[in-house]
């Protein structure tokens, strides 16, 4: 590494820095920050209006109607139902796929010859396009006794056209799919662990279980934090998914919040509906997003 | 990586300047990316480039039209682009929601969709066509499909049939010799069939649409026979679902799915897995739209052995009704630069050697028949009930777009055992009422 010498002979450069360290100037994120303005916080807060509009989505012809579409919202069946649908998917999600990626993550942790390409295989999906890994699973879930996830295991499941298995089975590809990315995030923590308090811990007699619940773990929290927030967010605004694999159904059974609001912006024509349902549901994620990085964060500790 | 960063001599104000210059190209390029509507040609002519959005059915007959018209109007180009239905749909809406349509775009007949007829000419987004005369020979029953309090805003082939696409080798197999012409001779051909091994009707469930379309075949004969104005008896608030023929189109749906006639697990099937049931003679028939005709022809061997026969709904004869729908078209925006060239080119495809060449390359009956119209003999047998025993699709008359996708998810419910008719049809009485 050169840059200390390539600073030193440059001594009039180092001169110029009018910012002190620590406090990183905000003048940096400027540019950044114009755009982010420009491209999401202004298009989102213009769109917040027709939530208390009647628009179709076409035409000019809109009328303001204050709260009566929240109203609506309330007395919805299939909305209501969708957001059962939209909790117990993120919850399931939010479990099994950090669990998965845990256990992902300290396996090819150890010194495996083949780790690399372990780590390699199990993110490989989360690159994918999360239609096409619907599409795929479509396949993989095809009810014929003999193809597929059916023919692999021996069972007869019809995954995706029975509505009491059908949410279940996109929780399953959702966490296939990002089980990887959890794991990548966990392998972080685990690098930081210094390797010392784990020595220390063997001095003092701890087994193998005792050093990851007092040592590992505890060092995880930032990690969990993290993964935590990230598939909670995932999981309420799952849209790609479950609209390729069965677009809401059979009947209403894997309906999320995000697939109801497509609906009735884009298949019901009731754009301001759609807003006030999108309006619930990021003030939903949003409140759900602080409270988890509060108490979260409440009990990181640092090495 | 970190070495040569630092050791490159660019100083902050340089690279300012270089990514101002990569950003003022970036403009630059975005900008120069915008169709240009005015380049001049040969012969000093102005070019009108006029743009066409349509959905994936579209593709074939736009594809050989958009020819035909470059060699008869050269100074006007078209450039098209397809989607599914549900991306065009999105898209579309959201561009003309925006104010910024195509010239030319995919529209639905009648009223029962977001992208139908009726509910973007109501927003004014649709130019006028009553002025052009292909639109004066538009058969009476077909009227509420293109028109708008007397006003047509849609140009639209011809229509299609549903009924019975099946396995000519299969149904022979199986010993039967011809298709079945009432409701009892339907089920006892399925009976046979089903006896002879093979899956009597493959149902594709799981793709939304497909579940609609056996109530669509039977309802004709169990609600139109009877009262042919039912339509406009719902619309007044005069019939319901619960009350009609409807309970008796859902119960014999249900018949089908309890005597064993489907394949397994229908909810957890797609259209492409019933074609291919079909196709490959794994299945003997699948209710379908005659549009789809060439996705079957293209999955089996030997495309000769599809055929398609009326979905017999009713014990007499006489009593048997079938839908015919028009198939899906386009309009004009009413606000483009461009209104009077669209219009021009949507009067090129009135004509009748278009019309029938659109309906030829999507097994359509055309809107209009003269003595060079073909019709594609898979459909023949449809033909005698054509004129009147027929009536639209069912979604093209209800008042807004819910009423459809509440059918689809109600079928889904009752094939899975997980609701009742009564259930079922109080659901789409609701929406229909919304």
């Amino acid at each position: 590494m050169t840059p200390v010498t390539a600073h030193r002979a440059r001594p009039a450069r180092a001169s110029r820095r009018r910012f002190s360290v620590t406090s990183p100037p905000w003048l940096f994120a400027a540019p950044a920050l114009v755009v982010y303005a420009v491209v999401v916080l202004y298009p989102a807060v213009s769109g917040v209006v027709y939530a208390f509009t009647d628009w179709s989505g076409i035409g000019e012809d809109m009328s303001f109607v204050g709260l009566a579409q929240f109203r609506t919202l309330l007395g919805d069946e299939q909305a209501l139902g969708s957001i059962v649908n939209t909790l117990l998917l993120t919850v399931a999600i939010v479990v099994v796929q950090n669990a998965v990626g845990l256990l992902l993550a300290l396996g090819v942790h150890v010194r495996l010859r083949s780790r690399a390409l372990l780590r390699v295989v199990f993110f490989a999906p989360v690159v994918v396009s999360p239609v096409m890994v619907a599409f795929l699973w479509k396949y993989l879930y095809n009810p014929d006794p003999s193809s597929g996830l059916n023919g692999l295991l021996g069972v007869r499941v019809d995954w995706l056209g029975d509505p009491s298995v059908a949410l279940w089975s996109i929780a399953g590809m959702v966490i296939w799919q990002n089980a990887g990315y959890s794991m990548v995030i966990f392998l972080a923590g685990l690098e930081g662990v210094p390797p010392e308090l784990h020595e220390a811990a063997k001095i003092d007699g701890a087994g193998t279980w005792q050093r990851f619940r007092f040592v590992t773990w505890p060092l995880l929290a930032p990690a969990l934090t993290i993964n935590l927030m990230l598939s909670t967010i995932g999981g309420l605004k799952l849209f790609d998914q479950v609209f390729a694999a069965t677009n809401g159904g059979p009947g209403y059974a894997t309906e999320t919040l995000s697939t109801v609001l497509y609906k009735q912006a884009f298949v019901f024509g009731k754009f301001g509906y759609s807003t006030a349902i999108a309006l619930v549901l990021a003030l939903f994620v949003a409140a759900v997003s602080l409270v988890q990085v509060y108490y979260l964060r409440s009990r990181e500790v640092t090495a | 990586m970190t070495d040569l960063l630092h050791d490159a001599r660019v100083s902050r104000g340089q690279f300012l300047r270089m990514m101002g210059g990569l950003g003022a190209a970036a403009f630059a390029t975005a900008c120069s990316t915008r169709p240009q509507t005015s380049t001049p040609s040969g012969g000093g002519q102005a070019t009108t480039e006029l743009k066409f959005i349509g959905v994936s059915d579209q593709k074939t007959p736009m594809d050989q039209l958009v020819a035909a018209y470059r060699q008869a109007k050269p100074a006007v180009r078209i450039t098209a682009s397809y989607a599914p239905t549900d991306q065009v749909q999105t898209s579309v809406r959201t561009q003309l929601g925006a104010g910024n349509a195509p010239d030319l775009h995919v529209v639905y007949p009648g009223s029962g969709s977001a992208m139908s007829m009726s509910q973007i000419a109501e927003a004014g987004l649709l130019a006028d066509l009553s002025a052009q005369a292909w639109t004066r020979t538009i058969p009476e029953g077909f009227r509420p499909a293109f028109q708008l309090d007397g006003k047509t805003y849609i140009y639209s082939a011809g229509s299609s049939v549903i009924g019975a696409v099946y396995n000519k080798k299969a149904f022979e197999q199986a010993g039967v010799e011809a298709p079945p012409t009432t409701w009892s001779e339907f089920l006892s051909v399925c009976d046979r069939l089903k006896k002879a091994g093979v899956v009597p009707i493959a149902l594709g469930a799981q793709t939304p649409w497909v579940t609609q379309l056996i109530t669509y075949a039977l309802v004709p004969s169990t609600v139109y026979a009877k009262d042919p104005s039912f339509d406009d008896k719902q619309l007044a608030g005069q019939a319901s679902f619960a009350q009609s023929g409807w309970r008796e189109a859902m119960e014999m749906y249900l018949e089908l799915q309890k005597r064993g006639f489907f394949n397994d697990n229908p909810n957890g099937t797609t259209f492409e897995q019933q074609t291919s049931m079909v196709a490959t003679g794994k299945a003997a028939m699948a209710v379908q739209v005659s549009a789809v005709l060439p996705d079957f022809r293209k999955a089996a061997s030997t495309p000769d052995d599809l055929s398609m026969f009326p979905v017999p709904g009713a014990d007499d004869a006489a009593g048997v009704w079938i839908p015919a729908g028009v198939v899906v078209g386009l309009g004009a925006g009413a606000k483009g630069a461009n209104v009077e060239e669209a219009k021009a080119f949507i009067d090129f495809l009135g004509k009748q050697e278009n019309i029938n060449a659109w309906a030829k390359a999507i097994a359509a009956i055309p809107l209009v028949q003269d003595a060079a119209s073909t019709i594609d003999p898979a459909v023949e047998s449809f033909l005698p009930f054509t004129k009147d025993r027929a009536v639209p699709f069912m979604d093209q008359r209800w008042p807004n777009a819910e009423v459809q996708p509440v059918h689809f998810a109600v079928i889904q419910e009752l094939l899975a055992g997980e609701s009742t008719i009564d259930e079922a049809l109080r659901k789409m009485d609701e929406a229909y009422q919304k």
